[in-house]
């Protein structure tokens, strides 16, 4: 039987001495008289033998046995991302997205996008294979579409077969050779994986869904969002292995700046109109975002009314300049994660100014303050909020969410329990490692006595947990007062700080201009980068996107000349010494 | 296992200078890099690296950290998580976590405190067959470990399959590494041949002694073709030596050993005069043949711990020449601080220095001690020393201060101590008999 494939290997067996070796399915090496399983496999796959097949199906004119193996089915890398996408819209409808995000927005961008590009929905699609699909009997509502789309197309001789025959030998699906080219990726807008996040990004945007980006991308990493292995999930008829694995296999989650980049590239494919408009009551405005986020980092929920009236200032509250409109040409598309935070860090610079020596001085004034107002002594401590009390109670607590998130993604398992084997070639070295993989893993965990899973986190939109309890992160600071930081003067109230610093707000003409931040970063005052260190640990972005966007920020709000003053407001800024820290 | 792998270390590093083509000694030592530096580039984060590396990256660190805090379970659950590197598609990675987790696993199943001989076992098997760079190595640790525990037999089949192993065209560490599983092959041999004679030593089972002969003939004929290559080969000459003893094949042995100490080509090695001076004195060769190896021992090994009985050896030798020879062998013994404290040493000083007193020999001793006297007086005669002899070991202080008086040193600070005690032994000390 296996001789030939065995022949070469004259070893005793190690547990009965005999010589006779065959090869076991997973091609392996086992002893036929007492099956003694070793480790050695074959070293060589006869690959002659596929080249004889392909010859020989191209003669015959029902050419699709090969492909049809124990009842699977023809599939379109197009019907892979379909199947995720629908995965991903149902885990976000489980999260509490409302329901039209799948069956509406989402399916409609879907069939859009397929429209567009020609794939389907068309009636001259760009695919050159037969499109006669043969249904399951359980036909799902997401197949039937293609069949439908296939009806109008022509259909094609079994001749275009022999050509392609050999791309459907390396992989599931029948198109997945068009996907490794580059070229051929980019001029015909072909999906990706990140893409999928984009869509489900640009939906929840639509529908202004409390589902930020960042929360987005937390989500999938926290696995709540099916994105690494989806593939695992793919009904059986749908075979799975070869080039497809290069397509729909990630070892990357994908970052902030990526997704929003294609986000803003399906939108112009896509050809979207206006987004509907971001007013002030939904959870996507910064007055209502900040105010989460400060909640997030425990500052006292006093300082929210001082953050609106920085929105107003800088008229960023405005709909037109929050909705997100793809047909007009200079529209831009926000971060309004990015931009919430970037509001707080502006309001913190103006009460404290955040230059390493005012905010520490003011903090001493406010416990100075409080110890005098004091006339009996309070459970609560002191009521007048301190930053240095606050900087000491956050720090540790984002110390150890940092390790935390550091430990839990050195454990993070990227790869999936179907073992993945991109060319038949490879398969056996594939198999043994992973049973290699397999065997040490399980020896070890009877070593450490217990399988440690992964803690399937419930999700929470907050990271951090302030208050008195067990396991709480420290204590909440949301009660306390600012007094302190605004002065009577007459009859209204200035803020105490009367100072403020930036960096240079010139716009860099440059367009391959990224960001200045690395050649700032040690100019600027450690308390302000220790202030985006916490931004950008809670969205999940580089240190730099954040600085980014204050910039934006001060810009709208410092370089504005055509903003009326209003009269009544009861905290006015005066514009003191700019230190300005450019080069 | 550490001082396996020194082991390990050292006949790899001397084996390097078997090959005579220095080019290829070049090229070896380029590629045996030392394990700890391997892996140290690649602590820092990389632009534009994939998530998957990311994970294993930190996932490296926390094994890291947490071996080097000792908590064993967490590492061995890190390492658990980090296996799956081993199916990373980058070959260069791919290869490199082979040997990441057979040298960590190793690591961690040795002092976990549930670890059996089970469990190295599994991952020796895996991690040999995963990658064909370290199978020689790894088959070797995994017969070191089970010699260390005790299962001779096992460790031999590991060897012995081993040895039969080839993979594509033998490049040299290759060759190296199938060398010492060769010699280990013979050396495990000889072990069980030792076992087996111990056990053989009363009865006179005919079978069993065959047995031993037939080991006792593979371990010869595997020992003899490795010993015969230049190379320091320690273990496996004694164990020959040894084998060659008990059959009574003196001149072989001694040929064997001549051969490891004056052959040319073999590196310098002070063992091998050692044994050769050891299976002499056993056999009871004339003294001046002893003395005639001691000589280069000497010239090596100024401080080695046979230079006391060399110079017995020429103090008593009735060849002229060899008395004077004596003084300077002791003193350059006493240069080094490892013979500091010792007593026997210094008693040697003491009965040489009075021989030559006898003789009329003491401008040779003016002649060493003018050399040394600077650094003898704070080597061995400061206030300190004198206070800690007297604290600790009043027989030294006494017998340097002797010294210290026949070399002509009465006004140094430490005669004083030994006044102390001088009193009492004073009486005694003239009666003593000079050997």
């Amino acid at each position: 039987m296996d001789e030939h494939l065995t022949e070469g290997y004259s070893e005793p067996c190690k547990q009965c001495g005999a010589v006779s070796w065959a090869l076991s399915d997973g091609c392996q090496f086992f002893c036929r008289n007492c099956h003694n399983v070793i480790e050695k496999t074959q070293d060589v796959v006869d690959v002659s033998s596929f080249i004889l097949n392909n010859k020989i199906s191209s003669i015959s004119s029902s050419s699709r046995k090969k492909t049809r193996r124990e009842g699977g089915r023809e599939w379109m890398v197009c019907e892979g991302f379909q199947f995720i996408l629908k995965l991903q819209a149902e885990a976000l409808v489980g999260l509490g997205v409302c329901p039209q995000f799948k069956t509406d927005v989402l399916w409609d961008f879907w069939k859009r996008y397929l429209q567009i590009t020609r794939q389907a929905y068309t009636r001259s699609p760009v695919n050159s294979f037969t499109n006669t699909v043969y249904l399951s009997s359980e036909s799902e509502p997401e197949s039937a579409f293609l069949s439908e789309a296939s009806d109008q197309t022509e259909p094609m001789s079994a001749s275009g077969h022999s050509t392609d025959g050999r791309s459907s030998v390396c992989s599931g699906s029948l198109d997945a050779a068009c996907y490794l080219s580059a070229k051929e990726r980019k001029s015909r807008q072909l999906m990706n994986m990140p893409r999928t996040l984009a869509l489900c990004h640009l939906a929840l945007l639509w529908l202004r869904e409390a589902i930020t980006l960042a929360d987005l991308l937390r989500l999938v990493s926290r696995r709540l969002i099916p994105y690494i292995n989806v593939y695992e999930e793919f009904p059986e008829e749908m075979q799975f292995y070869g080039r497809d694995a290069i397509i729909f296999r990630v070892e990357t989650i994908p970052s902030y700046r990526k997704v929003h980049g294609e986000a803003l590239q399906m939108a112009e494919i896509l050809q979207l109109p206006a987004f509907p408009p971001v007013t002030s009551d939904c959870l996507l405005h910064p007055a209502l975002l900040s105010l989460r986020y400060l909640m997030e980092v425990n500052l006292p929920d006093e300082l929210h009314s001082l953050v609106c009236r920085v929105i107003e200032k800088s008229a960023m509250g405005k709909e037109s300049f929050l909705t997100f409109n793809p047909s007009k040409p200079k529209s831009t598309f926000l971060f309004y994660d990015l931009q919430a935070a970037a509001l707080i860090i502006v309001t913190m610079k103006l009460l404290f100014k955040l230059d390493d020596h005012v905010e520490w001085t003011l903090s001493r004034k406010a416990v100075k303050k409080d110890d005098q107002g004091k006339k009996k002594t309070s459970k609560q401590g002191s009521k007048m909020f301190s930053l240095k009390a606050w900087y000491m109670t956050v720090h540790p607590a984002l110390e150890r969410a940092r390790q935390r998130e550091e430990l839990f993604e050195a454990r993070r398992p990227w790869k999936s329990k179907k073992v993945l084997i991109p060319a038949m070639k490879h398969k056996a070295v594939v198999l043994k490692r992973r049973r290699v993989v397999e065997q040490l893993q399980s020896s070890f965990h009877t070593l450490t006595g217990s399988v440690p899973e992964q803690q399937s986190s419930s999700p929470s939109s907050f990271q951090f947990l302030w208050g008195q309890e067990e396991d709480s992160d420290g204590p909440s600071l949301h009660h306390k007062r600012l007094n302190c930081m605004l002065e009577k003067r007459g009859k209204e109230k200035w803020l105490v700080n009367q100072a403020y610093w930036h960096t240079d707000l010139k716009r860099c003409h440059k367009k391959d201009c990224r960001d200045h931040y690395s050649e700032l970063k040690h100019s600027l005052p450690r308390m302000y980068v220790w202030l985006l260190g916490l931004f950008s640990f809670l969205l999940r972005v580089s240190e730099a996107q954040v600085h980014k966007e204050v910039v934006e920020v001060e810009r709208r709000l410092l370089l504005r000349k055509a903003v009326p003053e209003e009269d009544n407001h009861k905290h006015r800024k005066r514009k003191g010494r700019k230190t300005s820290s450019s080069f | 296992m550490d001082d396996i792998e020194a082991e390990l270390g050292i006949s790899r590093s001397v084996g390097n200078e078997d090959f005579s083509d220095s080019s290829e000694d070049e090229r070896v030592a380029r590629k045996i890099r030392p394990p700890i530096l391997l892996h140290s580039s690649t602590a820092q984060a990389r632009a534009k690296e994939s998530g998957f590396h990311e994970s294993s990256r930190l996932c490296l660190k926390a094994i890291r950290d947490a071996m080097l805090h000792h908590h064993w379970q967490e590492a061995a659950q890190y390492l658990s998580a980090y296996s799956q590197t081993l199916e990373d598609t980058t070959v260069n990675k791919q290869s490199l976590a082979c040997e990441i987790i057979w040298r960590l696993g190793t690591e961690i199943l040795q002092h976990h405190p549930n670890s059996r001989l089970e469990d190295f076992n599994a991952l020796y098997e895996q991690m040999k067959n995963s990658g064909v760079k370290n199978y020689a190595k790894i088959c070797l640790e995994h017969s070191f470990h089970l010699l260390l525990n005790g299962h001779i037999y096992d460790a031999k089949r590991q060897l012995s399959v081993a040895a039969s192993w080839r993979y594509g065209k033998q490049s040299v560490p290759q060759s190296l590494d199938l060398k010492l599983i060769h010699a280990y092959c013979g050396f495990l041999d000889y072990v069980i041949w030792h076992m087996k004679k111990s056990s053989v030593s009363e009865a006179e089972d005919n079978s069993s002694n065959r047995e031993m002969h037939s080991y006792f003939r593979q371990a010869s004929v595997t020992l003899q073709e490795i010993i015969a290559q230049p190379g320091v080969w320690d273990p496996f000459v004694l164990s020959y030596v040894d084998m060659l003893e008990f059959y009574n094949d003196q001149e072989e042995a001694l040929k064997v050993l001549q051969n490891y100490a004056y052959n040319k080509d073999y590196p310098s090695n002070p063992n091998a005069h050692v044994y050769l001076y050891q299976f002499l004195k056993r056999h009871e060769a004339p003294p001046a043949k002893l003395i005639s190896i001691l000589k280069v021992l000497h010239h090596l090994v100024p401080s080695h711990e046979l230079m006391q009985e060399y110079c017995y050896l020429l103090v008593n030798s009735v060849v002229p020449g060899h008395l004077e020879e004596s003084l300077p062998v002791v003193f350059n013994l006493l240069d080094y601080p490892s013979w500091k404290n010792d007593l026997d040493t210094w008693n040697c000083l003491l009965t040489v220095m009075t021989v030559f007193k006898r003789k009329g020999l003491q401008h040779l001793i003016a002649n060493e001690w003018k050399q040394r006297k600077d650094f003898w007086l704070t080597m061995h005669y400061r206030a300190y020393h004198g206070r800690k002899d007297s604290e600790l070991n009043r027989e030294l202080l006494l017998v340097k201060a002797k010294v210290a008086k026949l070399l002509g040193e009465h006004g140094i600070y430490y005669n004083k101590f030994s006044t102390e005690v001088w009193g009492p032994y004073n009486v005694e000390d003239k009666k003593r008999k000079i050997v």
